[in-house]
């Protein structure tokens, strides 16, 4: 495979830390101040985006949050005085997360392609050097090794936490993934399993990432039953589920979206704590329509919803008074495989209208399926036709990407269709 | 992905180096990634031998069982040396009971080991009895060797309740078992390579079973042409890992023809090209098996590291129950090896001559593992499923998602109103323990 990096972010990193003594790279570790902005621009809404907790009081009362440090036996604490919390973005984030998987577990490995030296991305940043390179190593560039090695490692009841450097190059890995890992408990009759196996690997799109740095393939893996597809949107989002991927006793792949690797940021709680799989989280509560998304798009979908209800001068024509009231539920669905049906039948159910938004095609993306389920379950509900906004069913194209992507406007355009059906 | 150039890995600080390098020394006539010495000759190579010769083969006894000139055999005593051959003789016995119970449509599907009984039986006998095994699906014999029962190997080829393998949900010979250190086999070819790598690694990384145990793990000359295959080898010798690889070379993969599967020196030749420990050795020779397969496994735990051997023999049998070899291969051809290189008669005539093997004890044994095959046979024919139920358990470990919840009840449902209404699934349903309640009720 031959493949180029132009993440320019990435590459500046990259040859900067090379010639970076050591002790500076760790110092960067947890700073934002110093970071250049992402060659991509940060999206608009994610610098000042409603759903990211930068106070620590918000950040300790993150729903669902399940402090792993608690006695399961003992009442629970409601008071979260004495946690603290740091500003992270979400590599540093995810970061943290594996650097408490190691700390807590003896049997947790970190490998992949370049993880050792901090990773193309910095989320393996120090662990090497904290932890010994027989815990945080590199392997050969080889996406159907590493996922077959962790697989093996797993077998043996141990930890592995997987990097595949970039979802477009999950798929030479898609056997071991899909005929392996998915079906080795149900084909020894549960007395082998690879719950111990989590598969890293960023996704979605970055501003310029061309055909092979910017899929979205959790689709795929939708119809793996067996695994775990999960997909974080911020970095207290990223640490919580993926302490909870890595602990499931189900192999999970977790697909963390790169772009907001560092224009993401969050007061995170340093303490562990775990966020729940297969649940979907309300973003803001509406009656009357429901858009679900999960990953970037999320912050797409948080704009145009605001575009919606208080459109600028140019757009004003656009957007008919009748709906600038229309209350929108917004749903991350955070778990791909298996999805929470509940939370977006309950929904839908209420607000009558669904739109749901993901970078991936069209075609037999997670959207069909969801979509699927939900006219079968609320058929007498619905107002209005589920409407999908997702990438075109066209590969990645580098120039292109503007008006590839679901971005706010293509987002507020299916919103005012569906409102007005 | 820009991933730096060798000039600055080189100045690199020590972040960048390989995990588990011991530094390679340089010196200035050097190119920076190479020992290699500078030449100004244009020399193109292609053999691993330097001098043009292939691998050569590793041999203990001829083809009467015979000892060779200078041949140092393993150390055997006369009961170990029943043990072998009583283990050698139960697959061929096996092997003609199902193979006829296949085609008298009592098991779906079937594979025999016919011809290869020294290089399984042999590097069973060589490893240790809690060494990591992953297979392909002709390694049936190391099982038995371990003590996996007949009624065990009935229950998998049956999918009875007894099925402690899979519960009834893979093919026949897809057999495993925790207890026996065997993982459970999968059809998908070599897959189980670069996870025998894993498997090492979390040996090496365990106080207790470190220095102790290898990850054994075997395939055919068919499944080394997998990607997987060069993904498992570099692996196990990048990431240091003691995984002894065992190559099975007997000539086909279904109808291809070994010459039609490569070009080089068979599979040994590929093993210096990762920097592993080879050896070629004749798998119709279960004592060189023996030697082999115990130097190897010793050399794994040394240095920690895999090592591969490669076992040439031959497939006497179809490739299984769907294939009909003649097709492809003459049938005197196949006769003449059975014939003339029968890794079961050689070895038995070894023993002839040392006075440990006579045609009595023959008449005995095999009328004895015969009648324990049929045994065990006639116990699973007769014995059903597991429950209907156990379709939809163990997809996924903890919570049972709602889809598969949903699709048990929807089936519950269907069979419900329709399993007694409608006659292929009457007739199936009393198949499974309990003819399918759990699920009506």
């Amino acid at each position: 495979m031959n493949i180029l990096k132009p993440t320019s972010s990435a590459r500046l990193i990259a040859s900067r830390c090379i010639t970076l003594p050591l002790s500076v790279a760790q110092r960067r570790t947890n700073s934002t101040a110093v970071e250049p902005p992402p060659a991509g621009g940060h999206l608009p809404s994610v610098a000042t985006s409603e759903h990211l907790r930068t106070r620590r009081e918000a950040a300790l009362r993150t729903p669902g949050i399940k402090w792993a440090d608690e006695d399961d036996t003992s009442p629970p604490r409601t008071i979260v005085g004495g946690r603290e919390t740091r500003k992270m973005n979400t590599y540093q984030a995810i970061r943290d997360a594996m650097s408490i998987a190691l700390a807590k577990d003896e049997n947790a490995v970190v490998f992949g392609e370049d993880v050792a030296f901090g990773g193309v991305f910095r989320c393996t940043m120090g662990l090497a050097e904290e932890f010994g390179k027989e815990r945080v190593f590199n392997t050969p560039l080889t996406e159907q090794g590493i996922a077959g090695f962790g697989i093996g490692l797993a077998l043996m009841g141990h930890t592995a936490i997987a990097e595949i450097q970039f979802a477009d190059y999950i798929y030479p890995a898609f056997d071991q993934l899909v005929n392996e890992a998915a079906k080795i408990r149900y084909r020894s009759g549960g007395s082998y399993n690879v719950g111990g196996l989590t598969v890293r690997t960023p996704t979605m799109s970055v501003g310029h990432g061309g055909l092979y740095h910017s899929q979205s393939p959790e689709g795929f893996f939708m119809g793996a039953t067996g695994l775990k597809v999960v997909i974080p949107r911020s970095p207290i989002q990223a640490k919580g589920l993926l302490l909870s991927s890595i602990r499931d006793p189900n192999p999970v792949i977790f697909m963390e979206p790169k772009i907001l690797y560092r224009s993401a940021v969050e007061q995170v709680p340093i303490d562990d704590f775990e966020l729940p799989l297969g649940q979907a989280e309300v973003l803001t509560s509406g009656n009357d329509l429901t858009v679900l998304t999960w990953g970037t798009p999320v912050y797409h979908c948080e704009t145009a919803i605001h575009m919606l209800n208080s459109p600028s001068p140019p757009l004003e024509t656009v957007v008919p008074k009748a709906l600038r009231q229309a209350k929108v539920e917004l749903i991350d669905l955070r778990s791909i495989l298996p999805w929470d049906i509940e939370t977006v039948v309950q929904s839908v159910s209420r607000t009558g209208r669904l739109v749901i938004v993901h970078e991936a095609g069209m075609t037999a993306g997670a959207g069909a399926e969801i979509s699927a389920e939900i006219q079968k379950r609320c058929f007498l509900k619905l107002n209005a036709p589920v409407k999908r906004v997702t990438g075109w069913d066209t590969p990645v194209a580098l120039q292109f990407e503007k008006f590839h992507i679901p971005d706010a406007i293509r987002i507020l355009d299916a919103m005012v269709e569906t409102l007005t059906y | 992905m820009i991933r730096p150039s060798n000039s600055l890995l080189a100045r690199a600080p020590v972040v960048l180096r390989r995990s588990f390098s011991t530094g390679i020394p340089r010196r200035n006539d050097h190119l920076p990634t190479t020992n290699s010495p500078i030449i100004t000759k244009l020399d193109f190579f292609n053999s691993v031998t330097g001098n043009d010769t292939q691998i050569p083969t590793y041999r203990l006894l001829d083809g009467v069982g015979k000892p060779l000139d200078g041949a140092q055999l393993p150390e055997i005593d006369e009961a170990f040396a029943h043990r072998l051959y009583s283990n050698m003789q139960l697959l061929p016995t096996l092997d003609n009971v199902l193979y006829n119970v296949q085609r008298q449509g009592k098991i779906s599907f079937y594979m025999t080991a016919h011809g290869e009984e020294a290089t399984i039986v042999g590097s069973a006998a060589a490893l240790d009895m809690q060494d990591e095994v992953l297979g392909q699906y002709r390694e049936m014999g190391v099982l038995l060797w371990r003590g996996f029962t007949l009624d065990s190997v009935m229950a998998q080829c049956f999918g009875n309740e007894e099925d402690t393998s899979g519960k009834g949900r893979q093919m026949p010979v897809h057999f495993g078992s925790p207890e026996h250190h065997f993982h459970t086999i999968s059809s998908p070819l070599a897959t189980q390579i670069p996870q025998a790598a894993g498997v090492a690694y979390a040996l090496r990384r365990s106080p207790t079973r470190r220095s102790k145990n290898i990850a054994a793990c075997f395939f055919g000359e068919g499944a080394a042409s997998e990607g997987d295959f060069h993904a498992g080898l570099m692996l196990a010798s990048t990431i240091p890992s003691p995984a002894l690889f065992i190559a099975r070379n007997n000539g086909f993969a279904i109808s291809t023809p070994s010459t039609e599967q490569y070009n080089g020196d068979g599979i040994a030749s590929r093993g210096p090209g990762y920097g592993i420990d080879t050896l070629r050795v004749d798998g119709n020779d279960v004592l060189a098996v023996i030697s082999a397969i115990r130097e190897a496994r010793k050399r794994c735990l040394e240095q920690g590291r895999a090592v591969l051997v490669e076992a040439m023999t031959y497939r006497v049998g179809h490739h299984s129950t769907s294939d009909d070899s003649f097709a492809y291969r003459a049938r005197s051809e196949v006769e003449d090896r059975k014939r003339i290189d029968n890794p079961i008669t050689r070895f038995r005539l070894f023993m002839e001559s040392r006075g440990w093997w006579n045609n009595d004890a023959e008449t005995e044994l095999k009328a004895r593992l015969k009648a324990d095959v049929m045994k065990a046979f006639k116990r699973a024919e007769t014995m059903k499923r597991a429950e209907l139920g156990e379709l939809f358990t163990d997809v996924y470990g903890g919570q049972e998602p709602w889809n598969i919840k949903e699709q048990r009840q929807e089936l519950s449902r269907l069979v419900k109103k329709y399993g007694t209404i409608w006659e292929p699934w009457q007739k199936e349903l009393s198949k499974f323990r309990n003819n399918g309640q759990d699920l009506m009720k």
